[in-house]
């Protein structure tokens, strides 16, 4: 069930009022059912490895909670055990299987290791990565272990945030869970909100780049530099209007019921160097391998070369947890570089704005730092949307050596695609910059506010694709 | 009274919203009816363009001649030869990247008006193949829905809740706006000139032939096979001369396209004759008749459609 189709609407509006009118102490059930319901309209069988790991999960909790020294270690490294195993049977193992044979068909040897003919579940890698911060954040003692199941299992399959996060940590979604939320009409409005802007995000605006980038992408060899850059700007927009569109709906849903889930993207292209773009791009997620990974490889209190060895891991990982493919290592490994390179460049940066004359553009400097990151952020991302390695390789080649004139295929195509460029960023914009100013859709004024939402509605009429198929980040 | 009923209201929250909600969706409908009037008003006054011919195909062609099919069938069927050889009138309702269902719809149209005389149905590789794309391009008929009852069981095709999406007046002219723009002005026209629904493409091919990449096995819509079997079942029962085609590629081809030899094989079971021409050698040696591998130039389709004019008339004939 995806969040942009009829069916959404009718579960939401369902789930929502029912949560409503029934006694506090069946909430959970409700929302615990409905979120069954609503990972089994994917791939029903697959709610059975959700149980395997929520079972392990919930006891693994208890368990360390109850003892002591080492003991403790053993049972978080059972449940970090069974939550990546899980994640490599399912995601990993056909990658390093196909690897594997390559390897081995070098020195003409056969790989005995079957393949395996099966669908990654959906979300995999999101419920995961939520069940292991609950196990890591109570051996850590920052969290009290959960002992009601049906209330554990809710954290893991709470159905806004399932399949695509935004993922929470365990202190901030469980006491939630537990909480009486009463009926809020300015909570109620202000997630209906969050929703309308993020199916217009999907709608307008990324399923529309979506029709462009595919024909480009699919079809690299065919298409000039000139048509290739266009493709590859616009799926910096369709990406983060796909992904960032999927959290406004997860978090507004979310909200109508009463509950806070956290903020997963701050206007990341408006970040001013590499490593500001990671603090406002999939804020769940960069948070998470920083708690978990980075701290745990020592983060930054280290010696210099280990504390880039720590990022390049650190990034490195997060590519490996978008999926199991080169392009997705590469493009984890270029951010990496990025972000060590932007930290061996941090001196010379600081003395730059230091300069006097340069300070008197502030306004000019700041632009083309935004300019450049976002240039560097989009081609990165060649790697990410790119069909394989060689595509990708092809593409950036092409890019930088065959300028030619532009593909499209017809001129609605293309206009429709920089219309909705420019709502993302006049919205954007304003509240980067002019926060509290020309506000539309929290306008004082009740007519104006209205017609806004109105607008919002007849532009997703008028300019939604309604046929553009699931959330890019589902995949994953 | 209408304030102590208001402030009560207010002292419910639920209620509350649930009024403002509903004052909000008149709001939208009302906006959804005007703004979707607008569009339906503007759309079928085009005076040229895809959406143009559409509705020309549906509501007004009278000829006695009407050629089926994609951007193949639009590209390949010249009128001239057709009216000049067979002394009939001629249009070509051909529509880029439709298939069979479209087709079949807008014959249902065409029957609920008149029957032509002569019906040509070119059908392209991988005609019945499996393919969601084909379910979404059915959007050209939306605008079709409230006039056309016939079209409905077929636009439902659509999606499960075509039905319910089409309360939205705008609905129907989702990403249209633009092109109902330029279908008002002139530019339109002279832009895209068609003579009698066929549009002439005048880039001449110069590469070498290749084979023509087809995978050998894919999944079959069945759906689309009824609605081909249905198409000749109703040229049938209307008292239709129906001819199918398979026009030229410029390509060489390892095995029969799937879709060609079940299309065949329907066709043959109703006595219809069935022409394959996507590999004739008359066609494949002179790359200067095509504008691309998948479609001839007007050279081509001018020498193409004085072949199918000769299998028509010697057809008649016997």
């Amino acid at each position: 069930m995806l969040f942009n189709s009829i069916e959404f609407l009718i579960f939401f509006t369902l789930v929502s009022f029912t949560y409503f009118i029934i006694p506090h102490r069946f909430r959970w059930m409700l929302l615990l059912a409905a979120s069954c319901y609503f990972y089994m309209a994917f791939v029903p069988i697959y709610i059975l490895i959700l149980g395997f790991t929520i079972v392990i999960d919930y006891f693994a909790g208890i368990l360390i909670e109850n003892e002591q020294g080492k003991k403790r270690k053993l049972y978080l490294i059972m449940s970090l055990v069974a939550n990546i195993g899980v994640l490599a049977i399912f995601k990993y193992y056909n990658f390093l299987n196909e690897n594997l044979s390559l390897f081995l068909g070098l020195a003409s040897v056969k790989n005995p290791m079957p393949y395996l003919s099966i669908l990654l579940p959906i979300g995999l890698s999101f419920h995961t990565f939520q069940a292991m911060s609950y196990t890591i954040e109570v051996y850590r003692g920052n969290q009290r272990a959960e002992r009601h199941f049906g209330i554990y299992s809710l954290y893991v399959m709470f159905y806004p945030q399932l399949v695509a996060g935004p993922i929470e940590r365990p202190q901030n979604l469980l006491p939630q869970l537990r909480q009486k939320f009463n009926f809020n009409y300015a909570r109620v409005v202000e997630g209906l909100k969050l929703i309308l802007w993020g199916i217009f995000k999907k709608l307008v605006i990324a399923d529309r780049l979506a029709l462009y980038v595919n024909s480009v992408y699919n079809n690299a060899s065919h298409h000039n530099g000139t048509t290739l850059f266009l493709a590859t700007i616009f799926f910096s927009f369709q990406i983060y209007c796909d992904f960032s569109g999927y959290s406004d709906i997860a978090i507004g849903t979310a909200r109508v019921m009463g509950f806070k889930l956290m903020t997963n993207f701050n206007r990341p292209y408006f970040a001013k160097n590499i490593a500001e773009f990671w603090k406002r791009w999939h804020i769940s997620l960069s948070t998470w391998f920083k708690d978990y990974l980075y701290f745990s490889l020592g983060g930054s209190r280290v010696s210099i070369p280990r504390w880039y060895f720590n990022l390049f891991i650190v990034f490195l990982v997060s590519g490996l947890w978008h999926g199991a493919n080169w392009t997705f290592i590469i493009w984890g490994a270029i951010n990496g570089c990025y972000i060590i390179f932007s930290n061996i460049t941090h001196p010379l940066q600081s003395r730059l704005s230091k300069i006097a004359w340069l300070s008197k553009y502030r306004g000019i400097s700041q632009c083309i730092q935004i300019i450049s990151t976002f240039l560097m952020v989009s081609f990165a991302w060649i790697f990410f949307r790119a069909n394989n390695i060689s595509d990708a390789f092809l593409i950036v080649r092409k890019i930088f050596t065959r300028p030619g004139s532009l593909f499209f295929e017809n001129s609605s195509m293309l206009i429709f695609s920089f219309a909705g460029i420019f709502f993302l960023l006049f919205a954007e914009i304003k509240k980067e910059y002019y926060k509290g100013k020309f506000s539309f859709l929290n306008n004082e004024n009740w007519i104006v506010r209205y017609f806004s939402y109105a607008t919002l509605i007849i532009l997703i009429l008028l300019m939604g694709v309604f046929d553009g198929g699931q959330f890019i980040y589902f995949q994953f | 009274m209408f304030n102590s009923i208001i402030n009560k209201i207010k002292k419910k929250p639920a209620y509350f919203f649930l009024a403002k909600l509903l004052a909000f969706l008149l709001l939208v409908f009302a906006i959804d009816y005007a703004v979707g009037n607008l569009l339906h008003y503007f759309y079928f006054k085009q005076k040229g363009g895809t959406e143009f011919r559409t509705t020309f195909s549906i509501d007004n062609t009278k000829a006695d001649v009407l050629i089926f099919g994609s951007s193949r069938a639009n590209h390949h069927y010249h009128p001239y030869i057709f009216e000049e050889s067979l002394k009939m009138t001629y249009y070509n309702t051909g529509k880029d990247g439709s298939s069979i269902i479209y087709q079949y719809a807008v014959l249902q149209s065409v029957l609920k008006r008149y029957i032509p005389k002569l019906i040509i149905l070119d059908i392209v590789n991988k005609e019945f193949i499996e393919d969601a794309d084909t379910y979404d391009r059915i959007a050209s008929l939306l605008p079709y829905y409230d006039s056309h009852p016939e079209m409905r069981r077929i636009i439902e095709l659509k999606s499960r809740f075509e039905k319910y999406k089409l309360v939205s007046k705008i609905y129907p002219f989702n990403s249209a706006v633009l092109k109902i723009a330029t279908g008002n002005t002139n530019s339109s026209k002279k832009r895209n000139p068609d003579i009698k629904g066929y549009i002439p493409l005048t880039r001449k091919w110069n590469q070498p032939l290749t084979e023509y990449v087809s995978t050998v096995t894919y999944r079959l819509d069945y759906k689309k096979i009824a609605f081909y079997e249905a198409f000749i079942r109703d040229c049938e029962k209307a008292g239709i001369q129906l001819f199918i085609f398979v026009s030229p590629y410029f390509g060489k081809v390892a095995h029969t396209d799937y879709s060609f030899i079940i299309a065949d094989g329907i066709a043959q079971k109703y006595n219809i004759p069935f022409y394959d021409f996507s590999t004739d050698s008359l066609f494949t040696s002179q790359p200067s008749m095509f504008a691309d591998i998948r479609h001839l130039n007007d050279d081509g389709a001018k020498l193409y459609s004085a072949k199918v004019a000769d299998k028509v008339i010697n057809h008649v004939k016997k």
